[in-house]
């Protein structure tokens, strides 16, 4: 165990020695923010980092993603960091892109700081020597499910299936050698603590369009069948359901329009809408999914329109590994002390983590370390040398005590994980997800 | 002594209203002390036959429930001119009038009808006017012409007492105006203004929805996932219903209303059998169709949102009314004759206040007017509908009906004639009465 101690030390001061510089790469993403399935800018300077600091790169994995190889040379456990790329869109956020108004509103530039953090201390001579296996360090694109019309473009074009960049990891092999996986988040609880456990929703998301027909909105409203009529007939139905949403199943659905109408002399005969449906396990999204079609059928019915919903996989429910939660649990006490150190309880926001969590053992801590809302255009990391620093520190420790000795730990997590579903069951449960259906009635 | 003169026999009945006016004002007061619905109005039509009896008629009775009928047969053959009252009360229980237990009250003056009919029966009942006649008058009162109630009119139907849901409908089907050449009736309208009588104009179409929705009931607070809510699936066609009103076009005159008449059992339960009363009133029963057809499918998005089953069924409501021109002109002369110049204001044809009667579908079968005398306050069909003049809304109708009657009879009914001439009538009574019948109809709707 000494020699564990000295391991984490050595680890520790190598990233000591570079902490200014990790920082400064966090910040000068949060200042160049780009949107999923855009993170040109922000995948290059990943690749440029791993490529200058020695590691395998490979680049443009599902559009914009990099994976670097950290390969000890011996067999063993193979384990995946991971970052994410992506902003949100969130104009007026202080950082937000003045054209694009992307923004990291939701604290992803730290994560690829605190990966790089993991990779600055495993690179180490007398760390790597003591190591067995294999850390890929994934950099992925888009964990943000927005711009549907964006990724629905981008998969007509198919350049990419899903709308998750974790999930075309999955579907392009990335992860079909990989062990153990884990991410930092940032969160807003109590300041300057650590986050563990807790679970995510999951969901799919649904892009409508209802199909009017235009007419004078003057002259002859009785000429026309209003979209934006069937829309909001639609929006009050779907919030005739939320009754019977149990609480168990923390269901949401939050719709918005996209399109609302051309102008306003029209009567409006092209109307959209996006939709997430969200769960806290499979079957109630199903059965959510279907009360919302039938709502928004019921729009169409009701004045004459025509609706087209487009559902597309989106992100399945967390399943974090207990044990691995207990050997990260003690690493990031031994940095920030036990009482810093907290359990997560349920979000019912959504994450790719979760697709990732459903086919090899994951945990997704988080570092308290903002200020605002998530989302919100006050979201801000505030402490840096917790969400970057430290959480590396934390995630890269619990690296070493899983492929320490062997990969002893690491090979018993593997061994004992019970997948509930194996890659190719991931691929074609996600794939039934999708459907493109019209009704007119 | 008989009088073939007009003006002599015309200043004895006017003289013999005068007599009257006590007692008939006297027996609209008693109607109202006693309001009573649509097909119930027993109490009513016992207290009509007593009076007409006292007059010395033969009355059939029990028509279509409570209407009856009393003809009065003039001195020589002619055609049979109906003089018409209409029976029944709404229900308004906050109205003064109403009745504690039923809260059925007279809140669109239906009584002040009964005291005119009995005004026109006195006066042309003398034996030397009657004597003077070349034609019949038949005095007819008429259940149920508020169209009210559906549920019970549809459980009457079902047992077979009526088929069609209002009086006048019922009567027609009965054969009740075979040997009726023309009709005419005055209804009270609020906002007194300077002339007694609003005469022309017409009324909506109308066709009456009974939607039944049918969902699964569960514990509202324990287990709402389990339910399927009915009420929400009405209220939502409701909402969807508000939102075809801008397709609506001005010159249709479309009224779409409803009520939930069962909006749930008990608040701690997930509804599941709720009743939604639709109507759908439009200027003529073919602009109706179009648009009952658009409500319908308001009624089944509603049923598809929740998953709920929808049963909607259609009954046939009234025509709208057209009058007839010249009976219009000679009622109008007689009230300016009787009551002075200024008496009358004069409706365009197609002026509707959107509401709806079932004089229009008599007016499809034979020549009707439908003067409107001005004569209460208040808002129609409100609690606070009251007749303030009884002299307008009881005494002047019944002298200027017998005053028309008198004029459209004389001289071997020469204008009746020129009136039944120049009418050319919609429909017959079987046509009638199979259009009513096809506009009865039940769509169930059960989304997959």
């Amino acid at each position: 165990m000494v020699e564990r101690a000295n391991l984490k030390s050595s680890f520790s001061s190598a990233i000591n020695s570079r902490a200014d510089e990790l920082e400064r790469i966090a910040r000068d993403i949060l200042d160049h923010p780009e949107s999923g399935y855009r993170e040109f800018r922000t995948a290059k300077i990943v690749s440029d980092w791993f490529q200058t600091n020695g590691f395998e790169v490979k680049t443009g994995i599902g559009k914009t993603g990099v994976i670097a190889t950290y390969d000890t040379g011996k067999p063993g456990p193979h384990i995946s960091v991971m970052g994410e790329l992506d902003s949100l869109i969130v104009p007026g956020h202080p950082h937000a892109d003045s054209e694009t108004n992307a923004a990291h509103a939701c604290g992803h530039h730290a994560q690829i700081g605190s990966m790089l953090t993991v990779a600055t201390g495993l690179m180490e001579s007398s760390v790597k020597e003591a190591l067995v296996g294999k850390v890929s360090f994934m950099a992925t694109p888009a964990e943000e499910y927005i711009e549907l019309a964006y990724r629905e473009s981008l998969l007509e074009k198919g350049e990419i299936e899903f709308f998750g960049g974790k999930q075309e990891f999955i579907k392009l092999g990335f992860f079909n050698e990989v062990d153990i996986a884990m991410l930092t988040h940032t969160g807003g609880e109590t300041s300057g603590t650590l986050g563990i456990g807790g679970s995510y929703n999951g969901m799919i998301g649904k892009t409508i369009q209802f199909i009017g027909k235009a007419a004078h909105a003057g002259g002859a409203p009785h000429l026309g069948v209003n979209a934006l009529n069937a829309a909001n007939i639609a929006l009050a139905a779907i919030h005739a359901q939320r009754e019977t949403f149990r609480d168990a199943d923390t269901v949401r659905v939050h719709p918005i329009i996209t399109r609302g109408g051309a102008s306003v002399n029209l009567v409006p005969a092209d109307v959209q809408m996006e939709t997430y449906v969200r769960a806290s396990n499979v079957p109630a999204i199903l059965k959510t999914s279907e009360k919302v079609d039938r709502a928004l059928r019921a729009g169409a019915l009701a004045t004459g329109a025509a609706v087209r919903i487009i559902t597309n996989p989106g992100y399945l429910p967390t399943k974090y590994d207990d044990q691995l939660i207990e050997i990260y649990r003690h690493n990031a006490a031994s940095l920030i002390g036990d009482e810093n150190v907290i359990e997560l309880n349920h979000s019912t926001g959504c994450t790719d983590m979760g697709d990732v969590s459903q086919i090899v053992p994951t945990i997704q801590p988080t570092a308290n370390a903002t200020s605002g809302n998530g989302h919100g255009i006050d979201y801000l990391v505030d402490n840096y040398d917790l969400a970057v620093i430290k959480a590396g520190k934390a995630m890269g420790m619990t690296v070493i005590d899983l492929l320490a000795d062997d990969g002893s730990k690491g090979r018993k997590i593997a061994g004992a994980f019970k997948a509930p579903m194996t890659i190719s069951e991931y691929l074609s449960r996600m794939r039934c997800f999708r459907s493109d259906v019209t009704f007119e009635e | 002594m008989p009088l073939s003169d007009l003006d002599s026999t015309r200043s004895l009945a006017l003289r013999t209203i005068d007599g009257a006016t006590r007692d008939i004002i006297a027996a609209a007061k008693t109607v109202y002390s006693i309001p009573e619905t649509g097909f119930n109005e027993f109490k009513t039509s016992a207290y009509m036959q007593e009076c007409l009896g006292s007059l010395g008629f033969n009355i059939e009775t029990g028509i279509a429930r409570t209407g009856m009928k009393a003809v009065l047969k003039g001195g020589k053959p002619g055609p049979t001119i109906a003089v018409i009252a209409e029976l029944d009360s709404l229900r308004v229980p906050s109205h003064p009038g109403a009745d504690p237990d039923t809260g059925a009250a007279h809140a669109c003056g239906h009584h002040t009808q009964i005291g005119s009919l009995l005004g026109v029966a006195t006066a042309l009942s003398a034996p030397e006017i009657r004597e003077s006649l070349a034609g019949n008058i038949a005095f007819i009162i008429t259940p149920a012409e508020e169209f009210i109630e559906i549920q019970d009119r549809l459980a009457l139907k079902a047992s077979g007492e009526l088929e069609f849901l209002s009086g006048k409908q019922e009567m027609i089907r009965l054969g009740t105006f075979d040997d009726v050449d023309m009709a005419m009736m005055v209804h009270t309208a609020a906002g007194k203004t300077d002339a007694v009588f609003s005469v022309g104009g017409t009324s909506n179409a109308h066709v009456s929805h009974q939607v039944r929705y049918t969902g699964v009931s569960a514990h509202a607070g324990g287990s709402p996932h389990k339910g399927v809510n009915a009420l929400q699936a009405a209220m939502l066609a409701n909402s969807a219903i508000n939102s075809l009103r801008e397709t609506f076009r001005e010159s249709d005159v479309v009224r779409v209303h409803g009520i939930i008449s069962n909006g749930g059992t008990s608040v701690n339960a997930v509804p599941s059998d709720v009743l939604y009363e639709g109507r759908v009133r439009a200027k003529s029963i073919e602009a109706i169709e179009p648009i009952a057809e658009r409500v319908i499918r308001c009624y089944r998005a509603g049923a598809l949102a929740m998953g709920a089953r929808v049963e909607v069924q259609s009954v046939a409501g009234y025509h709208a009314l057209i009058q007839n021109s010249l009976m219009q002109k000679t009622f109008a002369d007689m009230a300016e004759l009787v009551l002075g110049r200024d008496s009358v204001n004069i409706v365009d044809d197609s002026q509707t206040q959107g509401g709806s009667t079932d004089m229009g579908d008599l007016s499809t079968i034979v020549p009707v007017i439908h003067p409107y005398t001005n004569a209460a306050a208040g808002t129609g069909h409100g609690d606070d509908y009251l007749i303030e003049d009884y002299d307008r809304a009881v005494v002047a109708p019944a002298k200027v009906m017998s005053a028309t009657v008198l004029t459209l009879l004389n001289d071997g009914a020469k204008v009746a004639k020129e009136v039944i001439a120049n009418h050319k009538p919609a429909m017959t009574p079987e046509q009638y009465v199979t259009t009513q019948r096809n506009r009865f109809k039940t769509e169930v709707y059960e989304p997959s």
